[in-house]
């Protein structure tokens, strides 16, 4: 365990020398890193900024060199975790964090694919906003569960660009079963300033402030081989069960609960096929347009049918 | 990196490959899922079912558990629904049988005199039409010839251990397939003949493991709630300086 830390870390730093021109001696860097973390104790990122500036001392490396800039590459060639790049993509989808260490969460995408960013709120990074451009320079490569994605840091920057990216339109179609429904779905309250979803009207990030009402459900989309995380807006709501935003206020207001809208959806919805027409990013799916699944085709029973008797 | 678990797909079976599969696959590390492997060579955790919700009874007065029995063309599913599963026990109260449900839920599993018994216990219930039904056939049939498709070819680790373990007629299972899909054809008659010898049985086992029955079953056991917002492992610090 110890070990396999101190090769991450070691990973790391050789790659940031490495980016800046520098070969640097991993083993060495792995030995005073052992050193400061499990003998003298010493933070990680204390331990890390030692050995950093240690290098930088031993190489005679200017300081800004080592900030060198990042290789600007498309959103397919990200492969591998660690690797420091820069990206001009657009912003298709912002998501719900709840986690204090995350400013912003998402979707970014270019004419070669899409992939989840994070922005973390230490790095002091302004905000994106959804169907803009960016060059998002500096950024670091990771994998989560198996799938890559990209941190903006303290040594990253994000500019807006006047270039409009294009993103092909990578629509799939699945049929599947609604599976899940997940709490925060239903009437919910969004914070004014950053609409964020408020628990119990607190927001991860602003706390207990105003907010406004919302639909939305959250839920699990599952044909037997995959699932697929969707949500379902407003419009998406309505469209299936009729229920819109001033209907749900109102099942609320009569029933005393907020909660009798996510018990109404919930006896709408679960357990039913849903036809989702959507574009696959990431473990998301985002939904274009969902309906019910309407019956099948006879003809196709029959084919099956003389398949099993053959 | 340890974080949330992929959520586990909710695998289509009829009633009849469920019920005879008796075989556990026991976890490599320790917080691995526990896997019931069916004599068509398919691994499950979760399932997706639909039937008609045939009947439902508290198995001790004021227990709190209810066992249902819902049917498919090809036999029944044994459920138990108890307090470790909220949501479902809520929907069952409302519901009057006999009534077409979907039922997502987890594989429960008790074992007596070596031999495993499989059931169901229910994440969810809802009340569904005769489409939802009529497609869940489909597709079940679909991905059970799917199966049976691999069995032949012995495609994968599975499938071989399926044949060593339960060495299965496919044209009984096809005889099978095909009965569920002719349900799709004309109006159909439930099999009623049902299993009054497994329903005893069923009883005898739910007198020994009562007290297994108020807890959460090892097989849900794993999982954690799935949420979008998954906490990440903060790298700021590191790759920030
Ligand atoms: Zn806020």
């Amino acid at each position: 365990m110890k070990e396999e830390r101190i090769k991450q870390i070691t990973n790391q730093v050789v790659e940031q020398f490495r980016r800046s021109g520098y070969d640097v001696d991993a083993k060495e860097i792995s030995k005073r890193l052992m050193l400061l973390i499990y003998e003298f104790k010493v933070p990680e990122s204390e331990a890390i900024r030692t050995v950093k500036n240690w290098l930088i001392k031993e190489l005679e490396i200017p300081k800004e060199k080592l900030v060198a800039e990042a290789p600007l590459v498309k959103i397919a060639d990200i492969t591998k975790p660690g690797q420091w790049v820069s990206l001009k993509a657009k912003v298709v989808q912002l998501w719900d964090s709840s986690s204090p260490s995350v400013s912003q969460v998402g979707l970014i995408g270019d004419e070669t694919g899409m992939i989840k960013f994070v922005i973390w709120a230490k790095s002091g990074k302004g905000e994106v906003e959804e169907g803009k451009s960016y060059l998002f320079r500096n950024i670091v490569t990771d994998s989560f569960q198996g799938r890559m994605q990209v941190y903006i840091t303290r040594t990253s920057d994000i500019v807006e660009i006047e270039e409009d990216i294009q993103i092909p339109p990578r629509e799939i179609e699945v049929v599947g079963a609604l599976v899940a429904i997940q709490q925060n779905s239903g009437l919910i309250q969004r914070c004014k300033l950053c609409r964020r979803v408020m628990t119990k009207g607190i927001c991860p990030i602003h706390g207990k402030v105003e907010g406004y009402d919302d639909l939305r459900i959250k839920g699990v989309l599952d044909d037997g081989e995959n699932f697929y995380e969707i949500i379902l807006n407003e419009e998406n709501i309505k469209a299936l069960t009729g229920i819109d935003l001033e209907k749900a206020k109102q099942i609320a207001a009569e029933r005393l609960d907020r909660n009798a809208v996510l018990s109404e959806l919930k006896s709408q919805l679960l357990g039913r096929y849903l036809k989702v027409r959507g574009t696959r990013g990431g473990r998301y799916l985002i939904v274009n347009e969902v309906e019910f699944l309407k019956g099948i085709d006879k003809a196709e029973i029959e084919k099956l049918i003389e398949e099993v008797a053959a | 990196m340890n974080g949330v678990r992929r959520r586990e797909i909710a695998k289509r079976i009829f009633a009849y490959e469920f019920n005879r599969s008796t075989h556990r696959i026991k976890p490599e590390e320790d917080k691995a899922p526990v896997y019931v492997l069916t004599p068509l060579g398919m691994r499950c955790n979760r399932v997706f079912v639909v039937g008609a919700l045939l009947d439902k009874d508290e198995i001790k007065p004021d227990s709190g558990i209810w066992r249902i029995r819902v049917a498919d063309p090809t036999g029944a599913f044994f459920g138990y629904v108890g307090r470790f599963q909220p949501d479902a026990l809520e929907s069952l109260m409302e519901i009057e049988p006999p009534e077409l449900v979907a039922i997502v839920a987890k594989i429960g599993v008790f074992e007596r005199d070596g031999r495993l018994f499989v059931s169901l216990r229910p994440e969810s219930i809802s009340v569904v039409d005769s489409e939802t039904r009529d497609y869940w056939i489909y597709e079940t049939a679909l991905k059970t010839l799917e199966r049976i498709k691999r069995m032949e070819l012995k495609k994968d680790e599975d499938c071989k251990l399926a044949w060593q373990i339960y060495n299965p007629n496919l044209n009984e299972f096809r005889q099978m397939v095909k009965q569920a899909l002719a349900s799709l054809k004309e109006e159909f008659e439930l099999i009623e003949e049902i299993e009054e010898e497994e329903l005893k049985e069923r009883k005898e086992i739910e007198e020994v493991e009562f007290e297994k029955l108020k807890e959460k079953d090892e097989l849900e056991e794993f999982e954690e709630e799935f949420e979008f917002e998954e906490e990440e492992w903060d790298l700021s610090d590191i790759l920030g300086e």
